[in-house]
């Protein structure tokens, strides 16, 4: 079957290659019947059991030199569960009598699941997941349904329903040619990773899975949003056009790596990069990124069983650190809630997390947790050469960053560390933080606007609604003007503004962000390129001119049409629409 | 037979991967090794790490380690060092 299927472009580019679906599909023993005598079912047993941990060992050792040694140790404790001595043992007494051996080796899992699951401690409750993960794949090899993220073996076209961060570590880098989801919008995991790679993508494309199960091929074509299902030559032809032209374009825009980021009239703009992982520091810095404007902290707390330590977290910040001896680095504090529970930071479920307790509401409920990520910081910074800086997430009250403040004072005082090293910030991603800008950045070095989650509270739509991803707007004429606002209010007090949200690695939104009067713009490393070549063709003034108008447009539409006129030519290489 | 009885003093107790570990070194050894913890009935199979998990020791919690077998001796002296040691972790003593 051929056919396009839509979705939201969520990563620019064009890639075609074989299928490969991720899926974590819960899988099922009920209904097997035992195919072979008992002892047959004992073999099945064991070649399924050893080729689970066969798959641990190989996942772990990819996240290893993907991520961190850190990371893989959970891979390790799941290849060990599945070579544990009395699950096994207990599942060969169940086939012994009778049972398949899936039956058998669910049943095997079930009784430790009941033990870990009855627990009161936490830590042990928190395994389960682990441990029904591992029967899931043990399951999988046994059914032929191979389950649970083993990632493709060949350079192919990942499918899935969404990528959960989970699924997204076991996929291996280098085998990845694009990223196309059935949910989620430009600002999911998915797209995010996919342009942390730099690979196409495509999210929110309704039927993909359906269509995927039968494609041999599919192409993604992440520059207009779409997808096509074994696409015939005259597509594929097309698209490889357009890719050759992409890499034409690509190796044009190698050449501004080593050029800082400014208008044509100079007025100098830090074009810095946005991560979420090591593996993004090397795309980064080919991209020609000046610093990191967001470093995603979460991506060290996220997978595991426990709370990485002081230390532990000093290396990592270490790593970035040195990747930019040059240029700053922005680390926000973590930023978790309801919609990311960690197993070691045991909080109720909420009804509404993207309105609870997350960022820095999670990080003076649990101080010693913050405390911990403060004090590693600035043990990172008084080692390096860089210039480092701390952002606090999910502010909404003077009062937040007073009590932040003090006790990242008092960490640096126990660390013997200066002050005046570090720069401090807030990010401004709540209604009321642009309201109150102000008075935020009196009390502040910098504020940097997560354009995602500012949209999401301004419009009142979940960023994971498909159906709504088109509502926030950042072009609405109102919402530019709150940001004309909160940035005047924030340099009135002496304090730089950022954006690090999607908006800022888009040209038109970055046309209008420097219009408004952004001093940094963060963003994925991939966007940087097309973004610094853009606003060297413009000059500061006719910016800010056009944003005037904006500002005063009849609505979204309108708005973004005069930032677009207000952009030149964008290139040499004409780039087929 | 050789048995002995340690306190765990590494933070993590015999979880995560200071469990693993003990397991996977208990694996090492020909005798039978169980585990228990102290003013508990049940003893484990020390060469299983999820049974190992199911005892929720922490620190500060006494566990008896008891082994039966050829090298029985050394496994219990090994196994009984790494946990004093704090079985890869650091240990305030």
């Amino acid at each position: 079957m051929t056919g396009i299927i839509r979705g939201v472009a969520a990563a620019p580019g064009v890639a075609v290659g074989p299928v490969f679906i991720v899926e974590m599909e819960k899988a099922s023993e009920e209904g097997h019947e035992p195919a072979g005598s008992p002892s047959e079912e004992g073999d099945r047993l064991y070649a399924a059991l050893e080729k689970a941990a066969e798959q641990l060992d190989e996942l772990a050792r990819q996240v290893e030199t993907k991520i961190g040694p850190e990371e893989s140790g959970i891979f390790l404790a799941q290849a060990a569960f599945a070579s544990d001595p009395t699950l096994i043992q207990r599942a060969e007494e169940a086939i012994a009598g009778g049972l398949s051996a899936e039956t058998g080796v669910t049943q095997a899992f079930q009784t430790f699941r009941q033990q870990l699951e009855a627990s009161s401690s936490e830590r042990l409750a928190a395994r389960v997941t682990d441990l029904d993960d591992v029967r899931d794949r043990v399951i999988g090899i046994l059914t032929g349904r191979p389950i649970g993220a083993t990632g493709p073996n060949v350079p192919s076209v990942v499918v899935a329903a969404e990528l959960t961060p989970s699924e997204t570590a076991g996929l291996p880098a280098r085998m990845v040619l694009a990223i196309a989801t059935e949910r989620g919008t430009e600002t999911s995991h998915a797209a995010i990773l996919a342009r942390g790679l730099g690979v196409p993508s495509v999210v929110g494309a309704e039927g993909l899975l359906t269509a995927a199960r039968t494609a041999a091929e599919m192409a993604v074509d992440g520059t207009h949003g779409e997808v096509f299902v074994d696409p015939d030559p005259e597509t594929r032809r097309r698209l490889e056009e357009a890719a050759v032209d992409r890499e034409k374009r690509r190796r044009e825009l190698a050449g501004l790596r080593w050029v800082p980021g400014a208008t044509r009239d100079g007025r100098h703009v830090e074009l810095a990069a946005n991560i979420g992982s090591l593996s993004e520091l090397e795309s980064a810095s080919q991209a020609g990124a000046e610093g990191c404007g967001l470093v995603r902290t979460e991506f060290l707390f996220q997978d595991r069983t426990d709370r990485p330590s002081v230390d532990e977290q000093v290396v990592v910040y270490r790593q970035i650190l040195s990747a930019f001896p040059d240029h700053r680095v922005v680390f926000r504090t973590l930023d978790i809630g309801a919609d990311k529970p960690l197993p070691f930071i045991p909080r109720p479920l909420e009804a509404n997390p993207a309105l609870g307790v997350r960022g820095i509401r999670l990080g003076l409920h649990q101080p010693d947790l913050l405390n911990d990520q403060l004090r590693a910081i600035t043990r990172a910074c008084r080692e390096s050469p860089g210039r480092g800086a701390v952002m606090f997430p999910m502010v909404t009250r003077t009062a937040e960053i007073d009590e932040s403040l003090a006790m990242l004072v008092a960490v640096a005082e126990e660390e013997g560390f200066d002050m005046q090293r570090l720069e401090v910030g807030a990010m401004v991603e709540t209604p009321v933080a642009a309201l109150i800008a102000g008075r935020l950045a009196w009390r502040l070095d910098f504020v940097s606007v997560g354009t995602n989650d500012l949209l999401q509270y301004l419009f009142a739509a979940d960023r994971l609604q498909t159906e709504l991803a088109d509502l926030p707007d950042l072009f609405e004429p109102a919402v530019l003007r709150l940001l004309s606002e909160m940035v005047t209010d924030a340099h009135a007090a002496k304090a730089w503004v950022g954006v690090c949200g999607e908006a800022a690695g888009t040209i038109t939104g970055a046309a209008a962000l420097v219009g408004l009067g952004c001093d940094e713009l963060s963003m994925a490393p991939s966007a940087i390129p097309e973004v610094k070549d853009a606003l060297r063709q413009v000059t500061a003034p006719d910016l800010e001119e056009a944003v005037d108008r904006a500002m005063r447009a009849e609505g979204p539409a309108e708005a973004r049409q005069i930032m677009d006129a207000a952009l030149p030519e964008r290139s040499a290489v004409p780039r087929k629409q | 037979m050789a048995e002995r009885t340690v306190v765990l003093r590494n933070p993590t107790g015999l979880h995560a991967r200071p469990a693993e570990r003990f397991a996977r070194e208990a694996a090492r050894f020909e005798a039978d090794i169980t585990v228990s913890k102290q003013q508990q009935d049940s003893s484990v199979n020390a060469k299983s790490v999820l049974s190992v998990l199911t005892l929720d020791c922490r620190q500060g919690d006494e566990i008896m380690i008891r082994a039966e077998g050829e090298d029985a001796v050394q496994a219990v002296a090994y196994l009984s060092g790494l946990v004093e040691e704090g079985l890869g972790e650091d240990v305030i003593r």
